[in-house]
């Protein structure tokens, strides 16, 4: 196991971190290295695009079903997708209902028991929005995920995110051996985004691993449920995703303590890129008719 | 007490604090005093979160709510709601008796659980509770209501298990009532006993129609858990004084019972910590006056019957002195016998609620003194009342913790310790000895002249037993 | 007055007296109480063959288990160590709840803490109560370890150990050094037997891990969650003595729930050491006397390289047999003359007795080793289980139990049911009577309900006293459990004929 990558990619909800994951860890598949992929949202949307699927079978709703996961067996919940990608999904409950989090833990424990790691390079876990309790904290505990890897962009609530996150690695990265590997900026087209993303890493005390451009190329590719890698493997796009592997696969070792800046501090950062004008105090709180 | 009593009290308080981390020891020094004399209260913090990591003796509001107030109704089925250690580990241990066939028409000795798996952890447990319920009816037909006692995990997940109680209400056509009674609320039993007393009043009292006959006489026992037949013996008492007892609460008690309670003239209140919210509910929205009576001891046991008398006519008041008049003989027979063998022996307790105080004019009939107490889960009222009944000078304990109570009873060398099974074997290996107060150690009933008898002997049986003479080997002098 | 000071009546002959039978039956009227009649036609209801389709089909309703939860077991774990303090990570409830259980079958003290997590810490994570819990427990009860497992509530709420009990060293509340190993222990997974698993692997993971094993000729003993662990660890102890075998018991809680009234109250009595659970990382072989409730620990020993050793409950002849077989196989000494000697005698007992055991019927629950080895032993005595209940079986637990019974004449009759309750076994006992029901205190309820001889061998036992001071493992061991089986059928045969022509006075 000593030689077993495992990192974990974060990021608020709806910024292609599921995207972004995909087509990196295609992209890692593709230099030779045997991949794991976990998904830890309940969403179970993490290896879609691997596995050319609308939502595999998650571990927890096959474990309902058969009564509990001591009844499972690995290759119940295990799918092969692209470049023998191994996927499996945690799955969870409704919004609304049950713990989610608990799920997470539920289902790693279950892989880790049952040997779903023997045998890979890397282990990638890709975990909802934001770490909203301690079961979502799961893969950043100790003798887990290694490197974490935001995914975030110039938007305010992207970064904001970032920030937060940093937060929960922080947490573990004193006692144990998590370390935040870097940002990734998926390009949303914003002011000076490049210089914000970068300005952010560099306060956080980690790096811009890698700046994504947009590219119509993904959505093409999503459409057919496929990885750029694979829809379009000679594409500029697929080329920016090898770049950013090669950065990831080159990391190991590099991460750093992050050092999570406080709201004000955050909200100097986006004042002095222009992306948030100063309080004006007249204003607040008043309807757009009271103006 | 004497002075030289008071300062030793005071510099084992000082002795047992230095043994703390300093946080530690700045918080434990709120609960730990030696009682002055004319003072309203005694001088201790209470209703605070225990330390971690300290050994306190206290339980949850799962305890209090199931264990306490709900479990012993016996013709409801209660649910232990969440992983099935809760219910098991307070399964028949509790000791209030009950009437009835287990299993068929009562309920009590039964644990019956949703045996919480991960994946109801995961996805939720209320449609489990929902197929629960009908299977419950199914297999219960005699069952007159259910309870949902809540386990830690129900609150965590979000599960709504008020909106399955409506639902199921309506579909089966009996009393539902859940409680949120999760063991992380609150800092002890306490909040349970309150969380269900709100749960009687919001799904019970005000939900029921109870069209029985009601007479002048009509009274209820609130707070008597019927341990080892305690309300038996109360109830005996209050009978032949000429008293319609409607309802016991809620030892041997029936949900049916609890819906005439609105209609009784007296509610007489035994355990003041644990129904006091229900009774004072009763008075507001009722306007049934309440009074605390105290059933240990013959100096108490009359002193409550001529002041529950007092509520009434002449009649009743005639009734109180001639039940006092017929047991006479034999509580001085008892008296007799137990007090040359007791006369002067002393007594460290820490018990729930109610019985560190309550107990103490018991002892002081047999020539016993109190000379520490402590409360698991008391509050500020509990200690105004405790003045009442100790002595000055007497150590004074809250939330005790395993590491003091064991100091103190090594410097104050009690006669006698009285508390729970936890701390049992450990004073009985000091060869200290000692009797359970909250099941009464297998014996009972204690309320009542009846139980008195039996308190006198159990007190008589466990200091004077001839084992605590061989403690030590003979060549070890 | 039925009360009286010469001759004080307790509950048991109190309330039977006519002023009490009349208050309780005056009491009805307020209870709405259904008529005698209906309640025994009810009654009756629930033992027929219809309810028992009924009651079979529940899907979730749980109704008298036999199985308590992981906790449990991790704290009777812990509590076999030398020095050691177990500490529960969540609500404080349950710590109250596993001490109070295990005072009512050992009617011994119990330590163990809580860091008592109340609703701030449900929102914000129990790592404060964490390293509050450490300093006090610390510098209160100087253990020379803490062993950590968590509540449910923890659970749910995501605390990681492993990052709290470093934090806490971090800020310097506990010695670097000091051993604080730890195990996650769900209550919604598995039972009491699982927690066990999990923290004994937990304790052995700390201290064997990154080190390097360098083989002898011991052997390591796991006797697993087991409430006769005073009796039967002494027991081990005795006939590995004889033997002359270097071992090593991973948890012997033996001591600290049999200390002496002395005078004085001795918190950490006795336990496993950890210089001795280090050292048994070098051990040839690691056996299980539980293997079905240790099977993760086992399955960590195996990769260190010790070989594993599954037994069952060794209760009887032959599982007595097996273990000191394997015991002298692995260290190559012969099994001494005097285990031969005990063995002769045990077989003797059965032959004197096999005929009040040949053929009669038997209902039995209890833990899945537990049910294994009283199985076992049924089938050794020519008696015929029937009913085989296991609340908390796992997974292959059902296959190994079907091997052995289908592997004697005996077993034909008998049905295993895995995941069942007491209730169950109610419905079972009821329709299907068997002569004599094994299982723990709980048991008492069937006893009552259906009219069977309950005789108490398993865990908890609440209702008598110092049964686990006796062993049931071993050729004494086995002795222990024929005379209990028998005391209750002679005792049986007694009752039934105290008027009739056949009350011998020999049997």
């Amino acid at each position: 196991m000593s030689g077993l990558r495992q990192i974990a990619f974060y990021g608020k909800g709806g910024i292609g971190k599921s995207t972004t994951s995909q087509n990196t860890l295609a992209a890692l598949a593709e230099m030779g290295q045997k991949i794991l992929i976990v998904g830890c949202d309940p969403k179970a949307d993490s290896t879609r695009l691997i596995l050319h699927a609308k939502a595999q079978d998650t571990v927890l709703s096959l474990a309902a079903e058969a009564g509990s996961v001591e009844d499972l067996e690995l290759e119940d919940v295990l799918r092969v997708g692209y470049r023998d990608i191994r996927c499996v999904e945690s799955g969870g409950p409704e919004p609304g209902v049950g713990c989610a989090g608990r799920g997470v833990i539920t289902a790693i424990n279950f892989l880790e028991e049952n040997g779903a790691y023997d045998g890979v390079d890397y282990v990638s876990y890709d975990v909802l929005g934001d770490v909203v309790c301690g079961g979502f904290a799961m893969p950043i505990r100790e003798n887990k995920a290694q490197e974490i890897y935001i995914v975030m962009s110039g938007e305010m609530m992207a970064m904001y995110a970032a920030n937060n996150i940093s937060k929960g690695i922080l947490k573990y990265a004193n006692a144990g051996g998590v370390r935040l590997g870097g940002l990734i900026c998926n390009e949303r087209q914003t002011d000076k985004e490049w210089e914000l993303a970068d300005a952010l890493a560099t306060r956080l005390g980690t790096k811009l691993i890698h700046f994504v451009p947009r590219d119509n190329t993904v959505q093409h590719a999503e459409l057919r449920r496929m990885t750029v890698l694979e829809y379009d493997p000679a594409s500029k796009q697929a080329e920016e995703y090898r770049q950013l592997a090669g950065k990831i696969h080159a990391n190991a070792g590099n991460g750093t303590i992050p050092t999570p800046i406080t709201m004000e501090e955050l909200e100097d950062l986006l004042l002095e890129f222009g992306i948030m004008q100063k309080e004006d105090e007249s204003i607040i709180g008043k309807a757009a008719s009271a103006a | 007490m004497s002075a030289d009593v008071k300062t030793r009290n005071q510099e084992l308080i000082q002795e047992v604090l230095a043994a703390y981390p300093e946080k530690a020891a700045k918080k434990r020094a709120k609960h730990l005093n030696v009682y002055e004399e004319g003072k309203p209260d005694c001088g201790v913090k209470s209703n605070i979160k225990s330390l971690p990591g300290v050994m306190t003796i206290r339980g949850c509001a799962y305890a209090g709510s199931k264990g306490v107030v709900w479990g012993p109704i016996k013709d409801m089925v209660h649910i232990s709601h969440g992983p099935v250690g809760c219910g098991q580990y307070s399964w028949g241990t509790r000791r209030n008796y009950y009437g009835g066939t287990t299993g068929v028409n009562s309920f009590v000795g039964m644990q019956i659980t949703s045996d919480f798996q991960e994946k109801d952890i995961v996805f939720g447990g209320d449609k489990k509770l929902d197929k629960m319920i009908d299977e419950i009816v199914t297999l219960f037909p005699l069952a007159n209501g259910l309870s949902i006692q809540s386990e830690c995990p129900i609150g965590l997940i979000g599960d709504d298990i008020e909106a399955v109680a409506k639902r199921k209400t309506k579909e089966i056509g009996k009393t539902i009532v859940p409680v949120r009674c999760e063991g992380f609320r609150g800092v002890s039993q306490s909040l349970g006993h309150h969380i269900a007393n709100d749960q009687v009043r919001d799904w019970v009292l005000d939900k029921a129609e109870s069209n029985h006959e009601t007479g002048p006489y009509d009274v209820a026992i609130i707070g008597d858990y019927n341990i080892g037949g305690d309300a038996w013996s109360s109830r005996i008492l209050l009978e032949e004084m000429g008293l319609r007892v409607v309802a016991q609460w809620s030892g041997d008690g029936t949900l049916k019972e609890m819906e005439k309670t609105p209609k009784v003239k007296l509610n007489l209140l035994h355990c003041y910590r644990s129904m006091n919210y229900i009774s004072r509910h009763m008075e507001e929205k009722y306007g049934i006056p309440w009074v605390e009576y105290n059933f240990f001891g013959p100096t108490k046991i009359a002193a409550s019957l001529r002041e529950i008398a007092s509520h009434f006519d002449d009649k009743i008041k005639e009734g109180a002195e001639k039940v006092i008049a017929k047991y006479q003989p034999m509580v001085d027979a008892v008296i007799a016998k137990y007090k040359p063998r007791l006369d002067k022996k002393t007594v460290m307790l820490y018990v729930g609620g109610l019985r560190p105080r309550h107990v103490v004019g018991a002892y002081e009939d047999l020539g016993m003194e109190v000379v520490g107490a402590g409360y698991e889960f008391a509050h500020g009222d509990d200690y105004q009342r405790t003045t009442h009944y100790v002595k000055d000078g007497t150590l004074i304990y809250d939330d005790v913790t395993g590491f003091e109570f064991e100091k103190f009873a090594e410097k104050l060398q009690p006669d006698l310790v009285g508390s729970g099974v936890k701390e049992k074997y450990i004073f009985q290996k000091m060869g200290i000895p000692f009797r359970q107060m909250h099941s009464w150690d297998y014996s009972g009933p204690y309320h009542g002249y009846d139980g008195f008898a039996i308190f006198a002997r159990d007190m008589d049986m466990a200091i004077n037993s001839p084992v605590w003479g061989m403690t030590k080997a003979p060549w070890k002098k | 007055m039925p009360q009286n000071a010469a001759s004080v009546l307790d509950h048991n002959r109190l309330f039977k007296e006519p002023e009490y039978q009349s208050l309780m039956e005056g009491k009805k009227v307020f209870e709405d109480a259904v008529p005698d009649a209906k309640v025994k036609e009810v009654e009756d209801w629930t033992k027929s063959w219809e309810y028992r389709e009924i009651n079979f089909k529940r899907e979730a309703l749980t109704i008298n288990p036999a199985k308590a939860c992981q906790p449990l077991g991790a704290v009777l774990a812990a509590a076999g160590f030398e020095g050691t303090l177990p500490y529960v990570h969540g609500s404080q409830g349950c710590v109250a709840y596993f001490r109070s259980h295990f005072n009512r079958h050992f009617k011994e003290p119990s330590s163990c803490v809580s860091d008592s997590m109340t609703e701030d810490a449900a929102v914000f994570g129990g790592l404060n109560n964490m390293v509050d819990g450490l300093s006090n427990a610390h510098a209160l009860y100087k253990p020379k370890m803490i062993a950590v497992s968590t509540t449910c509530m923890a659970e749910v709420i995501g605390d990681d150990l492993d990052s709290f009990i470093k934090t806490a060293k971090q800020k310097g509340v506990i010695p670097e050094e000091f051993d604080v190993p730890f195990a996650h222990t769900p209550s919604f997974v598995g039972s009491h037997v699982t927690g066990y698993d999990n923290m004994m692997k937990g304790i052995l993971t700390h201290f064997w891990t990154g080190k390097e094993r360098k083989a002898n000729n011991s052997v390591n003993i796991l006797g697993g969650f087991d409430g006769y662990c005073v009796g039967n660890n002494r027991e081990l102890k005795r006939m590995l003595g004889l033997m002359g075998v270097d071992y090593t018991i991973l948890s012997d809680a033996s001591d600290v729930f049999d200390t002496p009234t002395n005078g004085e109250f001795n918190m950490y009595a006795g336990g496993t050491t950890i210089e001795a659970t280090k050292a048994a990382l070098n051990a040839k072989a690691t056996i299980a006397m539980q293997s079905i409730s240790v099977a993760k620990t086992l399955e960590f020993a195996a990769t260190t390289g010790q070989e594993v050793v599954e037994l069952n409950c060794p209760i009887g002849v032959t599982a007595t047999d097996a273990f000191l077989m394997e015991v002298s196989r692995i260290t190559g000494k012969p099994i001494p003359a005097e285990l031969e000697l005990e063995r002769g005698r045990l077989v003797d007992a059965m032959a004197d007795s096999q005929a009040y055991l040949h053929g009669k019927k038997f209902a039995l629950f209890g833990d899945p080793d537990m049910a294994m080895g009283l199985t076992a032993f049924l089938l050794e005595m020519g008696a015929e289980p029937v009913h085989i209940v296991c609340s908390n079986a796992p997974k292959g637990w059902e296959d190994k139990m079907q091997k052995m019974l289908d592997a004697s004449p005996f077993g034909k009759e008998a049905k295993l049911y895995p995941g069942k309750d007491l209730w169950h076994m109610r419905s079972l006992l009821a329709t299907e009577p068997v002569e004599f029901l094994i299982g723990s205190s709980n048991g008492k309820v069937l006893e009552r309900d259906c009219n069977v001889p309950l005789i108490r061998i398993g865990f908890p036992i609440f209702d008598r006293h110092h049964h686990h001071r006796f062993p049931i493992w071993g050729y004494q061991g086995s002795l222990n459990v024929l005379v209990k089986v028998l005391d209750k059928i002679f005792d049986a045969l007694d009752d039934g004929s105290r008027n009739d022509v056949d009350f011998d006075m020999v049997r």
